[in-house]
């Protein structure tokens, strides 16, 4: 992974003057799922591509080590291998991007990607997930724990209520202090969109907490009502475009939550492709937060490769 | 950022061609398959024909043409030319049908566009795929954006029709209608045009080029819906036949348009000018063009001709210091205009005049909302302009400012079937869609139409050119009240030509002398009325305010109601008891048109998801009106209901002088054909009614193309004021107000 983004001081102007322009934001939202169809071969390296972008995730009540295990194994085995030697693809090196995990699992998910033999990270989910309502201390705690049962990366959550009370500066101190608990770790910033009011808090919350320090925004726990949608990523990849044309600094994205089609997953890729570029499509700057898109995606290809649709029992589960 | 798309290749780039896309992530090629189009073609045989009369013709004898794929060249098919005996012979098609297809009721020419609709959509794919073939446009804009927007106009359309007869009561057909097309963009264009003439009974003879295939196609279909023969038929040719059909009998409505969809001219503020720039230049980066059948790209070409115009644009805008901006990535040999900024042109240089060709985008800097009004309203076109601002205050006083038919605030290219498009100034004042386009088609019942023909022989060289000179002649009874002179800016004044013409009442007597009016007056008129109009002047009073002064100004006349009907009798030499009939009549329509000062304004309508739009009507600005024979010769009008011109003797106006904000109302007496001609050739007169003869309509109408005003002239034909459908029917209101609509797009929740 990239290095560590460090927090830069805080600069209201960079927010205060931001007005977005929602039905603007929605056409353009509209036309981006649509224009970009790719077909065939195309088709084929883009979805194998997306595998490459999936934080394989299960974040369930009654997640135990055995499904933990399961996951971990397909994130390295994301693909039937005879598809990948079909498409000549086998010597790839084709994984997930990460396994995203409760804290409490987190080292189930390390000794089983260590038993697989893998390097793929763990992430952890931490600081009162989903919600986030929970003391700071407790919440900076469980990061420290987290971290210090191995996770490579660490997805917080903000503290909606300082969005919606206009609370900037403090916002950014909070995920400072969350900077700082990461130690070595990624941080990944949720910002729970679904929850934030409107597209121009969401480019504020975009940008303080790329202020503060965090090396990925991302869009949602997927547990609110309202998860990963175009029209909000666009409003933060053009957050991070910004930032970006401020400092220099590349910041990734992470979409999260309802997405479960190969077919979204190619206009996502779109989307970023379009808006941040190329530069963007790998592994260290974009990211998608899915835990049923691989099979949809595994599907696909053995369609394109054997020209079938797949029975449920042809792929092997999760 | 490579902005030219691969060319459409073969299906498959091989196993290896995983890994390399793997690793470039590049966009591959997405192609619609043309199978159904070339099978379309094949199937018509070497050369398409017309269709006429619910079948195809291919006469002999006339020219083919070749009809190809602007984006790669190949041919697509043959297409006759016709001629002039088959032009005559499609009208003439049109003509019988007229007979059936008008006298149907509403309800039935309803059903007949939903079963149209209803093909369509059996048909669509062939049609999207033809009509992107053809004319070069992506075939993902003709999908997404032309044939919802077809269905919506069927299914609009078809709903006037089933409510004419109550709806549009009092209206019916002009009668058969051609429709020329203009170069690309054949199929929504045509439907914009058909849906409302097919609606409400007209028959449609459509002219298209070779890049109008999918105009025959929606012919065939028509007829496969069930379309009597002959009211939908659609002639290929490349001669323009504006020229041809005027004249041609029969006809009694020509539509036509330029192209359509022209560069942009950008206008941001100085504050936000270079981040601006930055930004749109790392879009028009990811700008793909390629060939119009591949799915992925944003933009395909409109032929050679476009290309050409664009090009000699750039080099023409560079030699007269224009920064350029394009994408350096779009091959030389290249089909395909690259998305283009023009940047640095001075509003002076004859570059920034000049209209914008596609797909080039002028950028202006402007210090203040009002620089940029002015920047904006400061050109001769007047079809549509967004505005864009965070400001709501600030966008909707710039959207009623703007000189424009169409005003999207933070928005683009919104369209409607119930929205009506037009313009004003040089983009002419024809309406597309909503109640304004379906007048288009219309005509007031009892009154004839204008005579058809040929125009006749006159040579606009000499046409009015100066007043015949009047000698003294005799003696005109004194009256110490009279005033004299021309009346403008609110008070009588000396005519240039200090010259009067003696005014003849009945049995040839001079019952008074008028000042003889000249070009200079009319310059001052006009000026006056300019004056009178902008805020805080007339338009921008209150509706309360208007009204009030109509109404005072019919108290003013009914006070000297006998005075005047007692010279009315003097001049006309008609009874008195109907020239008493004809000034309460005046004064009832003064009072009629005050109380629907009231009722004009905005009415919102909703249009799906982006947000409502408000319909306004709008002042025309300066009309010029050319009275009938009785009437004061000429007269200047600031409209927003002007009352009808009626017969009232100069008299009169001294007293009412002081009612009407001076300006508002000018008149200047003199020639008529040498007033009209002034008049007609004044650039800043946006409006003229003419009522008058023959040849001084085919006058007007040939001048007023200099700036395209908005002309109503009567053809020679007299007009019965006194009857309410002539003399103050809705007719008279669809003329005195223009069209502006108005796009609020909404949501922030």
């Amino acid at each position: 992974m990239s290095a560590q983004n460090q927090e830069i001081a805080f600069d209201i102007t960079w927010i205060s003057n931001v007005q977005v322009n929602q039905p603007a934001v929605l056409r353009r939202a509209e036309q981006i799922q649509t224009r970009r169809t790719v077909k065939k071969d195309w088709q084929a390296a883009w979805l194998l591509k997306a595998v490459t972008f999936i934080d394989l995730t299960t974040l369930s009540g009654d997640d135990t080590s055995s499904n933990v295990r399961r996951l971990c194994y397909k994130a390295k085995y994301p693909i039937r291998e005879d598809l990948l030697k079909a498409l000549n693809m086998q010597d790839k090196g084709i994984t997930t991007a990460a396994v995203c995990v409760y804290p409490a699992r987190v080292s189930d998910a390390v000794k089983a990607l260590k038993d697989a033999g893998c390097d793929i990270p763990v992430a952890s989910v931490a600081t009162g997930f989903p919600a986030g309502q929970t003391h700071l201390k407790t919440r900076l705690d469980e990061i420290r724990l987290a971290v210090e049962d191995g996770a490579k990366e660490i997805d917080v959550v903000i503290n909606r209520s300082l969005v919606l009370a206009g609370q900037w500066k403090a916002l950014y101190d909070e995920i400072c202090e969350f900077r700082k608990a990461c130690g070595d770790a990624h941080l990944k910033t949720i910002l729970a969109t679904g929850e934030l009011g409107s597209l121009t808090n969401i480019y504020r919350a975009s940008m303080v907490a790329m202020m503060a320090g965090s090396d990925f925004i991302k869009t949602s726990t997927g547990k609110e009502t309202v998860n990963a949608t175009f029209p909000v990523a666009i409003v933060m990849v053009r957050a991070i475009r910004d930032f970006y044309w401020k400092t220099g600094k590349k910041i990734g994205f992470k979409p999260a939550g309802g997405i479960r089609t190969a077919k979204d997953s190619l206009a996502w890729l779109s989307l970023i492709k379009e808006e941040l570029g190329d530069d963007w499509l790998k592994p260290e700057l974009f990211r998608i937060g899915a835990s049923t898109l691989l099979s949809d995606i595994e599907r696909q290809i053995y369609h394109h490769v054997t020209g079938r649709y797949a029975a449920y029992h042809d792929l092997p589960m999760a | 950022m490579a902005a030219a798309a691969a060319t459409v290749t073969g299906p498959s780039a091989g196993a290896s061609g995983v890994r390399s896309i793997f690793s470039t992530m590049d966009y591959g090629p997405a192609p619609e398959s043309p199978s159904l189009v070339l099978a379309w073609l094949d199937k018509q045989g070497s050369t398409l024909g017309h269709f006429v009369n619910g079948k195809w013709l291919k006469p002999e004898g006339q020219e083919p043409v070749t009809c190809r794929d602007p984006c790669s060249g190949e041919l697509l098919a043959s297409c006759l030319q016709a001629d002039d005996g088959f032009v005559a012979l499609a009208v003439d098609v049109a003509g019988r049908a007229l007979e059936a297809w008008s006298p149907l009721p509403g309800a039935a020419r309803a059903q007949h566009l939903l079963r149209l609709a209803e093909t369509l959509r059996r048909h669509q794919k062939l049609l999207w795929t033809l009509e992107a073939m053809a004319s070069g446009r992506v075939v993902r804009e003709v999908r997404d954006g032309d044939l919802p927007l077809a269905q919506q106009l069927l299914q609009y359309h078809a709903s006037w029709a089933q409510t004419q007869e109550q709806a549009l009561s009092g209206w019916e057909p002009v009668g058969v209608v051609a429709v020329v097309l203009p170069p690309a963009f054949s199929f929504i264009e045509m439907m914009w045009r058909i849906c409302p003439a097919l609606a409400v009974g007209c028959t449609v003879v459509v002219f298209g080029g070779p890049a109008s295939l999918s105009a025959l196609l929606v012919a065939q279909l028509s007829e496969e819906a069930g379309l009597p023969p002959g009211v939908l038929n659609v002639v290929m040719g490349t001669a323009p036949p504006e020229t041809l059909l005027p004249g041609l009998p029969g006809v009694a409505k020509v539509a036509f348009s330029g192209p359509v969809q022209g560069g942009l001219r950008l206008l941001v503020q100085l504050s936000a000018y270079e981040e601006m720039l930055w930004k749109l230049e790392t879009r028009l980066r990811r700008v793909r063009q390629g060939r119009s059948l591949d799915w992925a790209v944003d933009m395909g070409t409109r032929g050679p001709a476009a290309w050409e115009r664009a090009q000699s644009y750039v080099q023409e805008a560079q030699s007269q210091g224009a920064q350029i901006f394009q994408d350096g990535s779009t091959p030389p040999q290249s089909p395909f205009f690259p998305p283009t900024l023009v940047l640095g042109l001075a509003p002076a240089s004859p570059c920034a005049q000049a209209e914008v060709p596609w797909p080039l985008v002028t950028v202006f800097p402007f210090r203040t909302a009002k620089e940029a009004l002015a920047m904006s309203n400061g050109t001769p076109r007047g079809g549509s302009a967004s505005v864009w601002s965070e400001r709501l205050t600030l966008g909707l006083d710039l959207a009623y400012k703007l000189l424009m038919g169409t005003v999207w605030i933070n928005a683009h290219g919104l369209k409607d079937a119930a929205a009506p498009v037009g313009g004003c100034k040089e983009n002419g004042s024809a309406w597309h869609g909503g109640p304004d386009g379906l007048y288009e088609y219309l005509h007031p019942v009892g009154i004839p139409p204008r005579p058809q023909g040929p125009p006749q022989l006159l040579d606009y060289d000499k046409f009015g050119l100066s007043a015949p000179p009047v000698l003294p002649s005799g003696t005109s009874p004194a009256s110490a009240t009279a005033p004299y002179g021309v009346f403008v800016a609110g008070r009588f004044q000396n005519p240039s030509s200090r010259s009067s013409r003696p005014v003849l009442g009945s049995g040839g007597r001079i019952c008074a002398h008028v000042a003889e009016g000249g070009a200079k007056d009319i310059r001052e008129a006009v000026e006056a009325a300019h004056k009178a109009t902008p805020a805080p002047g007339w338009a921008s009073r209150v509706p309360g305010s208007r009204a009030s002064a109509l109404w005072a100004l019919a108290d003013a006349v009914s006070q000297r109601s006998q005075e005047l009907a007692e010279q009315l009798v003097e001049v006309t030499g008609s009874d008195l008891a109907d020239t008493r009939t004809e000034v309460v009549l005046s004064i009832a329509r003064l009072r009629a048109w005050g109380a629907q000062v009231h009722a004009q304004g905005a009415g919102l309508h909703s249009a799906g998801p982006h947000g409502p739009f408000l319909r306004l009507r709008e002042a025309l600005g300066v009309l010029a009106i050319v009275c009938p024979e009785g009437a004061a010769p000429a007269r200047l009008c600031v409209s927003h209901r002007v009352q009808r011109p009626f017969s009232s003797t100069l008299s009169s106006w001294q007293d009412m002088a002081g009612l009407l904000p001076p300006g508002l109302v000018n008149v200047v007496t003199g020639d008529r054909d040498h007033l009209t001609r002034c008049l007609a050739l004044h650039q800043d007169v946006p409006a003229l009614w003419y009522f008058g003869s023959a040849q001084g309509s085919q006058f007007v109408e040939w001048a007023s193309a200099g700036n395209l005003k908005a002309v109503w002239a009567n053809g020679g034909r007299s007009r019965c004021w006194d009857r309410e459908g002539e003399g103050a029917g809705p007719e008279l209101g669809l003329r005195a107000a223009r069209t502006k609509a108005l796009w609020l797009s909404l949501g922030d929740i």
